[in-house]
């Protein structure tokens, strides 16, 4: 019985990303080196960006050296008999690992590090991403190699599509019996699209013969914002360790947010948790959370903030240069804006405010009554009415948001405080629950309204002692979780019913 | 169409002493070009769409050779086709995806087999069965075995699926009964070559006419009393006939093998994963000789009682590898084996299981398990099990390994998808007015059963929607909404669902997603696109039609107004008016769409005339990172990226290159108060001297004001 065996390639790919063309390629590339090859593919709807998979098996001795002999290929991958796998993406590449087909004795993996979110990790209210060292990790660990680099990124970089960098890994892998020449004659075809895909080839082949492992990309961090050297000097000395990155970005946000004098205040009420951290031994970690924390709370959304963020130059910039790619050619950005009723009373002083809102309350107006705007930003009058919400800032100390938000930072920060006394591992959940406080409307009301019963039904209680310490910090982490599972508030109700929480009239 | 076959279709003119090159579904549609069809017709849907498209794609060569093409309605209207062949020596062919086709055509299919045919008709099945499918999983067997339809399952290698089509053509007519031609969906894409023939034109053909219809024969109608006579010609003479031709024609295949007194009988489709599975195990070699003897079943149905005996007659015990459930052909093994007394043992379900895609692993271990029962001689049989369920335990291994399950990644909405708007408003108005019973229905528009609409309480079939809904509603406080496409409004749903309510008097909502396709199978035309494969629109209208079977309530909505959509099914649902509500969301699909204006934006560049190209973005310095606008729209332009901002640790929304413009995120953040970080961002290419002239003055004086120039950048 004859000893060579079908070389087999499985192919994960997303619906939409021209696997079956990545396929095709393979194919006549085999066909053209003489190579009985068979391909299968179960498209279907999966075409509509689900996942999907390619099977190719080729027989690795010439067709005609077989004395008319045919190979008989299987269609349906094998576990443990998979030659090759290759992934446009990362999950996918995990998920031809979970079904079994990747074996540390022969599978290569060759795969993308870039990732395409699925629908479940982006409707997070959180985080729901999947970790991506994780699989990294499995693919590594379960394979017999694995050739990993963004291949997204490439692709993209080279104006190709993604599946002319995976055949280009492929060729550049050197685990098929196919010459490069044999692969690019596949390819084929002149005008734009071969052109396109021969750029991405190449980039695929080379990536893939330097075996360089392109890191993903680091996350650009803003340039910081001007502001004054003493105040971050300050901040810099007052605050040594592992918290002191974030305490000065902290300050350069806060400064241009509203002042100063705000910034200040910023520092000044990070010392009491300071010192709380080092009494509690926390090593700098509550600090840090805390700090982090602070600084998105005290520079809360309101429409100044709005503003800045939508007339700030490096916004546009942006805009124009990396998503229009401008060229000296016109262009315009228009923003969507539908202030309700609490928006627009965020900065009158809260004398004027609370009637105003009690009025909007009674008459069902809140959350009903709206005034949509679609503003061209790049034209003069739209630039100018942002311009002048942008100014306002000056009389933002005295609006009705303001006191609103201070007064809840502060309860919040005296919590942390106090539950340091008791263990630094409570006082962190606790500035961890800022996390649920975010956005706008709806949003930013639902936040409130989660942190709310939080506080009342586990965090209180813990203070207070009438809950163990240990437990709390366990169930606050899981409310914490919860909370951010549906929007509803289902998962929120009962894993605080089930941690025991105190009823809420407590 | 999605894709165009413009290329492949040249190998449909290969003739005699050429290589044909290609999918197994095109090698289906050279085969009937070689065996003289006269007529070729079918209902689109995966894994068979492509047989269709290919032959639109080729109607030039269909002409030459005088074959008519109709795309059918349904596939009822396919089957009925056929019809032409009880009478004249035509031979034809129609395709659908089975089950659900075969269900929607089961009354023209009985109807045509009790009269039996003269010339020979095929139905190409597309069986959506195992990974990748898309329909309930039912063995489409059960319609050969009731109507006395012949079921060919052929090998899935290109030479025999060619012969089996060629030849079955040849035992229809030998045995006057339609033949099936079962393909799996593996099967239909799988690759491959085969030596080409001559096409041949039909004896009698659009090239050649008939003069007129024979003489009046009441034997050709399904009618009584011809039918009692029918049934009994069925078994007492067309069912030996076929059987006959089978032996004859050796359609089935026995592959001899030293372990003589062991066997397995396999279903042809399944024939190659089992010689691989006997392969890796080293009884067989990888060109198919095995050293377990095999009977391949080419034809499925019927089985040939003689080959069946001779091939178990001196083996202590066979396997029969069938997949699905009931076990039709373990069933007629033991019949036939008990019918003359050999007491073989026969294995089958048990070792195998009872449903499910019989994959590599599963297969692995059900021949190991076979082994391990029937011990034949120099086999280590328990060792070849060990191995097998080592390979089996590998998921479980993986998954502890890794701990957490991955997300699921079904398939979604197309990015600028004129349905998905749709979702987005019944979800804002079931905030206002609470949850409503959704009748789903079989198209693109399923997607909103999954995340993150999760919409949909029943699916009874394509064009069921409002007919499944009709009990529903006189039994619920809330109208229900029954969701329609406009391929299901064609294809069943007009007659079935809209004609029945408004006999009835029925309540409830209709929504009908107008978006000129059957999308969902690849783009097919219908009854109501704006054209056609010939190009001349086909003038049928969705609202006229339901104007003038009597709908009063009926408005028509464009989908990406997502305000006005809520608003308008609020108003459906709370309308004191009784009676069918119908909404027509109005959006070309956006696939289609796209195709379409891409290529005349690049025209319109060429030629220097203005061009403006729309994204949308999020601005991730204001996204707070809740992601309800990601809950609400769905799009898979619409994805997470990491903060920017060191201060934030959940990832922020954004708008990937891939965004085609349509506008849906700002409209779904406006109509849900969600946030204001989207914006909408235009550039305009080939701009007139105002369009120059007017942004040149506003970047001045922004400018001026503090604001970005565009100094970087010019």
């Amino acid at each position: 019985m004859s000893a060579t065996r079908p070389i087999t390639l499985l192919i994960a790919a997303l619906g939409g990303e021209g696997g079956g063309v990545l396929t095709g390629w393979i194919v006549s590339a085999a066909e053209a080196a003489g190579f009985p090859v068979q391909s299968t593919s179960i498209p279907g709807v999966a075409q509509r960006t689900g996942a999907t998979t390619y099977y190719i098996e080729i027989f690795p001795e010439p067709a005609t050296a077989l004395n008319g002999k045919r190979p008989v290929l299987a269609l349906t991958p094998g576990i443990g008999d998979i030659d090759v796998v290759v992934a446009s993406e990362l999950l996918e590449a995990g998920r031809t690992v979970l079904n079994g087909f990747v074996t540390p004795d022969r599978t290569h993996v060759i795969a993308s590090l870039s990732r395409f979110f699925t629908m479940d990790e982006k409707t997070a209210m959180g985080d729901g991403r999947y970790d991506d060292d994780k699989l990294t990790k499995l693919i590594r660990e379960q394979s017999r190699d694995a050739l990993l680099f963004d291949m997204t990124r490439i692709a993209s970089e080279n104006g190709a599509m993604v599946n002319a960098v995976m055949l280009g890994a492929i060729a550049g892998s050197d685990r098929l019996p196919i010459s490069i020449e044999q692969f690019l004659t596949a390819i084929g075809g002149g005008g734009k699209a071969g052109e396109a895909n021969r750029r991405g080839f190449q980039a695929g082949l080379a990536t893939a013969q330097a075996q360089a492992e392109a890191g993903k990309a680091v996350a650009v961090k803003k340039s910081a914002a001007p502001t004054l050297a003493s105040l971050e000097q300050q901040a810099a000395s007052a605050y040594p360790g592992i918290a002191q990155p974030i305490v000065i970005e902290g300050v350069r946000r806060l400064v241009p947010y509203q002042s100063v004098a705000y910034a200040q205040l910023y520092l000044y009420r990070l010392k009491p948790i300071a010192d709380a951290d080092r009494e509690s031994g926390a090593q700098g970690a509550l600090l840090k959370e805390v700090a982090r924390h602070l600084a998105v709370r005290m520079s809360y959304e309101d429409v100044v903030r709005v503003a800045q963020e939508k007339i700030s130059p490096e916004r546009m910039a942006r805009i124009a240069r990396d998503e229009l790619r401008v060229k000296g050619e016109p262009y315009s950005v228009h923003d969507f804006l539908k202030p309700g009723i609490e928006e627009l009373c965020q900065l009158l002083p809260p004398f004027i405010a609370r009637p105003i809102l009690n009025l909007a309350e009674r008459k069902g107006w809140l959350g009903r009554l709206y005034f949509g705007m679609e503003i061209n930003s790049t034209s003069v009058s739209g630039y100018l009415r942002f311009l002048v919400l942008a100014k306002l800032r000056a009389i933002r100390p005295y609006g009705y948001r303001y006191a609103q938000e201070q007064a809840q930072i502060e309860s919040w920060l005296a919590l942390i405080a106090e539950a340091s006394k008791r263990s630094s591992a409570l006082a962190l959940e606790i500035a961890e629950c800022a996390r649920l406080i975010k956005g706008y409307g709806d949003t930013h009301t639902r936040g409130l309204s989660n942190y709310g019963k939080i506080e009342a039904g586990l965090i209180r209680p813990a203070i207070a002692g009438r809950m163990p310490v240990d437990r709390a910090i366990d169930a606050i982490a899981s409310a914490r979780t919860a909370a951010l599972v549906d929007p509803d508030g289902e998962s929120l109700a009962k894993c605080l019913a089930d941690s025991g929480a105190v009823a809420e009239a407590a | 169409m999605e894709r165009s076959f413009k290329k492949e279709v040249e190998a449909l003119k290969l003739g005699n002493g050429e290589t044909f090159h290609g999918e197994g579904i095109l090698a289906v549609t050279k085969a009937l070009l070689q065996s003289g069809v006269s007529y070729v017709g079918g209902y689109q849907g995966a894994p068979v769409s492509h047989l269709l498209d290919v032959l639109v794609d080729a109607e030039g060569i269909m002409a030459e050779l005088g074959v008519h093409l109709e795309t059918c309605s349904n596939e009822a209207s396919a089957a009925a086709m056929l019809g032409a062949s009880i009478n004249y020596p035509l031979r034809g062919a129609v395709t659908w995806k089975s089950i659900v086709g075969t269900n929607v055509a089961a009354d023209a299919l009985s109807n045509l087999s009790s009269p039996g045919v003269i010339g020979g008709a095929m139905i190409i099945l597309g069986e959506d069965y195992g990974e990748g499918a898309s329909v309930i999983q039912e063995r489409s067997y059960a319609f050969a075995l009731k109507s006395s339809m012949w079921l060919l399952d052929p090998r899935p290698d290109l030479p025999t699926i060619v012969r089996m089509v060629e030849k079955g053509f040849e035992l229809s007519e030998a045995s006057h009964a339609p033949v099936m031609l079962d393909l799996r969906i593996r099967a239909c894409h799988v690759t491959g070559q085969f030596d080409a023939k001559d096409n041949r034109k039909g004896q009698v053909s659009g090239l050649n006419r008939l003069h007129g219809p024979p003489r009046f024969n009441y034997a050709r109608l399904a009618h009584p009393p011809v039918i009692y006579a029918q049934e009994k010609l069925k078994v007492e003479q067309r069912l030996p006939a076929a059987r006959a031709f089978i032996r004859e024609n050796t359609l089935n295949q026995t592959i001899d093998g030293d372990l003589t007194d062991i066997g397995i009988i396999a279903m042809g489709g399944l024939t190659n994963s089992v010689l691989r599975g006997l392969e890796r195990m080293g009884l067989a070699d990888v060109f198919g000789a095995s050293r377990v003897p095999l009977h391949v079943l080419n034809v499925a149905y019927p089985l040939v009682p003689e080959d069946i005996r001779e091939f178990c007659a001196s083996k202590r015990a066979v396997l029969v590898v069938e997949e699905g459930h009931p076990d039709y052909v373990e069933q007629a093994v033991n019949v036939e084996l008990r019918r003359a007394d050999i007491q073989t043992k026969v294995y089958g379900k048990g070792l195998l299981p009872q449903g499910g895609e019989y994959t590599s692993e599963v297969l692995l271990g059900g021949l190991a398990g076979f082994l391990q029962a029937t011990r034949p001689n120099g086999v280590d049989a328990d060792a070849l099990a060990e191995k097998a369920s080592g390979i089996v335990a590998r998921k479980a291994a993986t998954a502890q390994a890794i701990g957490t399950a991955l997300p699921v990644r079904p398939p979604t909405f197309c990015t600028g998808c004129p349905e998905r708007p749709v979702f987005s408003a019944i979800k804002l108005m079931q905030r206002e007015i609470g949850p409503t019973h959704i009748s789903a229905d079989i198209g693109c528009h399923a997607f909103a059963t999954f995340q993150p609409f999760s919409f949909g309480n029943s699916i009874l079939g394509y064009g069921m929607s409002l007919a499944s809904a009709a009990a529903v509603g006189p039994n619920m406080d809330r109208r229900p909404i029954a969701i329609m496409g406009d391929g299901g409004f064609w294809h069943n749903g007009l007659i079935t669902g809209v004609a029945s309510n408004l006999f009835n008097k029925g309540d409830g909502v209709l929504v009908v997603m107008q978006n000129g396709y059957t999308s969902a199978t690849g783009l097919q035309y219908m009854p109501s696109s704006k054209t056609s494969r010939s190009g001349v629109p086909p003038g049928m209208d969705i609202e006229q039609t339901l104007r003038s079977m009597g709908v009063k309530w009926m408005r028509k909505v464009r989908t990406y107004s997502v305000a006005k959509m809520a608003m308008t099914l609020k108003d459906a649902m709370k309308s004191a008016e009784r009676g069918l509500k119908v909404i027509i969301a109005d959006g070309e699909c956006q696939l289609a769409r796209q195709r379409r204006v891409r290529a005349e934006d690049a025209v319109k560049l060429e030629r220097g005339e203005r061009v403006t190209r729309t994204r949308y973005g999020v601005d991730d310095a204001i996204c707070t990172g809740d992601h309800s606008c990601i809950r609400l729209s769905g799009c898979p332009s619409l994805t997470v990226k990491p903060s920017p901002d060191p201060l934030r640790t959940d990832p922020v929304a954004s708008v990937v290159e891939s965004c085609v413009g349509c506008g849906l995120c700002g409209e779904v953040a406006h109509a849900a108060v969600l946030c204001p970080s989207f914006y909408r961002a235009e550039i305009v290419r080939n701009a007139t001297w105002w369009d120059r002239a007017l942004f040149r003055i506003r970047q001045t004086v922004i400018g001026w004001l503090g604001g970005y120039n565009g100094a970087a950048t010019a």
